[in-house]
């Protein structure tokens, strides 16, 4: 068939190009390896001259105290007190702001009577409402999800609405031509697996926008690891401070990468 | 094909009027009594100038606007959405792209009581039909323009509509392969006898295609004249006669 001319020079193409890839991709392992290198060096050097470790512990500080944080399990358990309160707030404030997102995005009416709310509120950062989850909730473990479930919301509702808003018409009108004529038919089929991509996004950028809001509400008081970075910065031991940073660092990539292999599986047809 | 006169039209275009509002406060006149009617089996093309509301009138035999004045008719029946008896194929294709080849012909069938063994089956058949065989698993974003529209014409023929409306269908695709799609869309009308209504712009695709020619003109958008193609099939654009239709139509749509 003389159309696929185009998939056949793709396939002719491939080859050289997959070797010209993989040099490149040496080279920028190399690059960044010596980057890491370079910085280890530099900090390591920067603690030296300083030669407090209260100001800047140094890697090898760090590195030993990432291992005692490890074997005496009190890191576990802290990174298990934040997910506490950072898995169920993610997940509340995914769902309903996907669900509001979607409900704004196709009703126009529903649209029309919540847009001014809604335009008020989504500004608001997430932290200013600690002022309620202390009163309504306490600062513990439920005023912490309740903060991260606000700032999953935002970002979840943002992304869902403008997905729905963005479906295209011809799609909806041959679905209309396939016999689909009721709404929930056409969400269904039509709307959110158009709109997929986008909510998709939300969801991962709600993944690591929550862990900053996770480290907030924790330094108002709510146990786990944000919490632990300045309990030890406040006995002047920063370099559990920074294992502690490191580990949100850590949580986050990989929850991340898992994030991304989900999404490539849903969003084969993309390419 | 003498005794279509004698058959009840299949789609009757009845007096059809569209205005709109424009973003100015005016009335815009976009079509005004429109009235032809498509027989049984018949492949009619609409041809007319941009902006002759040949979409607009796309769209409400589609159903997916209402006429301000007249009615459209399929098989006697006012038409006043869009349903599964009139199968759309579109310019830019509309293809559901998270759906294989395969998924996009299936969907209409999803709609209907068919099992998913009748749906394989029949989507099988649509597939080989339209010569997509081998790419059924292929996404949308992995094939040409051509391949695309032959999916397009596969999805809206699996629920085997009444007719098949056709707007531009192969205005996104290069000239070369617009030829063979010509010739594959009339080998499947041939084969499947459905009724076929095709806008395009362009007078030679209307010439080579269709049995009749609605043209419109402009200001408002209303039938000029309707010139039958009695041309054997397969037509040559070199051909004598070809040329002389083609230029009749070429000035009806000059002088308006």
């Amino acid at each position: 068939m003389s159309i696929e001319s185009a998939t056949e020079r793709e396939s002719d193409a491939t080859p050289g190009t997959r070797v010209r890839v993989s040099g490149a991709a040496l080279r920028r392992h190399l690059l960044g390896l010596l980057g890491t290198v370079g910085f280890l060096l530099a900090w390591q050097a920067g603690a030296m001259a300083i030669a407090k470790p209260f100001l800047l512990p140094s890697p090898f500080a760090v590195a030993s105290a990432f291992v005692s944080e490890l074997a005496s399990g009190r890191m576990l358990a802290k990174l298990a007190q934040s997910l506490f309160h950072y898995v169920p707030g993610l997940v509340v404030g995914t769902g309903l702001g996907i669900a509001v997102g979607v409900g704004m995005g196709w009703s126009e009416t529903l649209d029309s009577a919540l847009t001014p709310v809604t335009r008020v509120l989504r500004p608001i950062p997430p932290l200013a409402w600690i002022a309620f989850a202390i009163v309504w909730i306490g600062i513990g473990h439920g005023g912490a999800t309740f903060i991260v479930a606000i700032g999953a919301f935002w970002i979840n509702f943002y992304n869902a609405y403008s997905g729905v808003e963005s479906v295209p018409e011809d799609l909806q009108d041959v679905a209309a031509s396939l016999g689909i004529h009721d709404d929930l038919r056409m969400i269904r089929k039509v709307v959110l697996p158009s709109a997929t991509p986008e909510i998709l996004t939300g969801v991962r950028t709600s993944i690591g926008q929550c862990w900053m809001i996770v480290v907030a509400a924790e330094l108002f008081g709510a146990p786990g690891v944000g919490y632990q970075i300045i309990n030890a910065a406040q006995n002047l031991a920063m370099d559990v401070s920074v294992v502690y940073m490191l580990v949100i660092s850590a949580v986050f990539l990989v929850s991340d990468a898992l994030f991304r292999t989900v999404e490539g599986r849903l969003l084969a047809w993309r390419n | 094909m003498a005794e279509l006169s004698e058959q009840l039209a299949r789609i009757e275009v009845d007096g059809v009027g569209k205005a709109f509002d424009s973003g100015s406060g005016d009335r815009v006149q976009a079509l005004s009594n429109v009235d032809f009617a498509v027989d049984e089996g018949e492949f009619v093309c609409i041809v007319g100038p941009s902006g002759c509301g040949k979409t607009t009138l796309f769209r409400i035999i589609a159903g997916l606007e209402t006429p301000t004045s007249g009615t459209v008719r399929l098989d006697g029946d006012a038409v006043t959405e869009p349903d599964m008896d009139r199968g759309m194929v579109f310019q830019e294709y509309g293809l559901f792209p998270w759906r294989t080849a395969r998924g996009n012909v299936e969907f209409g069938l999803e709609q209907t009581d068919a099992d998913e063994r009748e749906r394989a089956r029949r989507a099988q058949e649509m597939i080989d039909l339209v010569g997509l065989d081998g790419f059924e698993d292929a996404y949308p974003s992995e094939l040409s323009g051509g391949m695309k529209q032959r999916v397009g014409i596969a999805r809206a023929l699996a629920v085997d509509p009444e007719v098949l409306l056709m707007d531009e269908p192969f205005g996104s695709v290069d000239a070369q392969t617009r030829d063979m799609l010509h010739d594959e869309l009339l080998r499947i009308w041939a084969k499947t006898e459905k009724t076929i209504l095709f806008v395009t712009h362009d007078v030679e695709e209307a010439v080579t295609l269709a049995d009749r020619i609605v043209v419109l003109t402009n200001g408002p958008g209303t039938v000029n004249e309707i010139v039958p193609v009695d041309l054997d099939r397969p037509r040559s654009r070199t051909d004598d006669a070809f040329g002389r239709h083609q230029e009749r139509v070429l000035d009806l749509i000059r002088d308006g």
